[in-house]
């Protein structure tokens, strides 16, 4: 019972913050919704019961991304008249959430498709040590190649905005 | 809990991020719908990582969390070198692969 509160807690800030996101005008109020709905997205993790990922997503997605994101919103400091002017918005988003709707039915009949229900509760699951474990074990290659491209684009985003050089 | 619910809030997420790509022209609602799909994503990920009961869902969520920091970097330095030119945000202003001409007819 208090999971299920729990949970339409979370999806309501979520869905809140991403309709806020996708409707506001003002960049810097939809990325008040896009951390908000990031925020409950590590609540959710950690109501899959998967206290790492809700660390990783808290440090990660919120810590940096979005904190990067509202930096470069507020350095970019785009005047009212820099925004596009989009006199049909709402008419343009029902008509593209009309042509999406059939995809999400799709997509959600497919996923409900493959689930089985939750597994037991074992000891250890989502922990640290689990993960970890599994990271090093069959995921090191990946995880390797991540951190190659993690340097790539560190490079690649210092070189696309940099100053031209007279 | 089932995973339903779950299953269901990472659908409407993806959409609503596809939305937003698809309806709105100012470039960062466009940067955050892409990681909201992404995200999303990830969500269907965990929720499957708690129905296998296995711990190599959350490596790979791990490893997709990096490559969303990946693209965010990326994506926000295109969006500072997009404005430094134009000083503008709007998507239709950069439509120079779309090889239109003045009068915007496809060339």
């Amino acid at each position: 019972m208090l999971e299920n509160s729990l949970f339409a807690v979370l999806a309501l800030i979520m869905l809140g913050g991403a309709v806020a996101m996708v409707y506001l005008r003002q960049t810097l109020y939809g990325a008040f919704g896009f951390l908000c709905a990031m925020l409950a997205m590590a609540g959710l993790f950690a109501l899959l019961e998967n206290g790492f990922l809700f660390l990783a997503q808290i440090m990660v997605a919120v810590g940096a991304v979005v904190v990067l994101s509202l930096m470069v919103i507020v350095s970019v400091n785009a005047k009212d008249e820099n925004l596009p002017h989009e006199p049909y918005k709402l008419r343009w988003i029902l008509f593209s959430a009309a042509l999406t709707l059939p995809f999400g039915i799709l997509l959600y009949r497919t996923l409900v498709h493959l689930h089985r229900g939750f597994a037991e509760s074992t000891e250890g699951f989502g922990s640290l040590q689990a993960v970890g474990a599994s990271l090093f074990q069959q995921w090191v290659l990946p995880f390797e190649i991540v951190s190659v491209l993690l340097l790539a684009a560190m490079l690649g985003a210092i070189v696309i905005a940099r100053k031209e050089q007279p | 809990m089932t995973p339903e619910p779950f299953l269901a809030l990472a659908t409407l997420l993806f959409c609503l991020g596809l939305v937003g790509i698809v309806s709105r022209r100012n470039l960062f609602v466009v940067y955050m719908s892409a990681e909201l799909m992404l995200t999303s994503v990830s969500l269907m990920l965990a929720t499957f990582a708690r129905v296998l009961g296995s711990g190599d869902g959350a490596a790979m969520v791990l490893l997709m969390i990096a490559v969303i920091a990946a693209e965010a970097a990326l994506f926000l330095a295109i969006i500072i070198q997009l404005h430094r030119g134009r000083k503008t945000l709007d998507s239709d202003a950069f439509a120079v692969l779309a090889q239109r001409d003045e009068e915007g007819r496809d060339a």
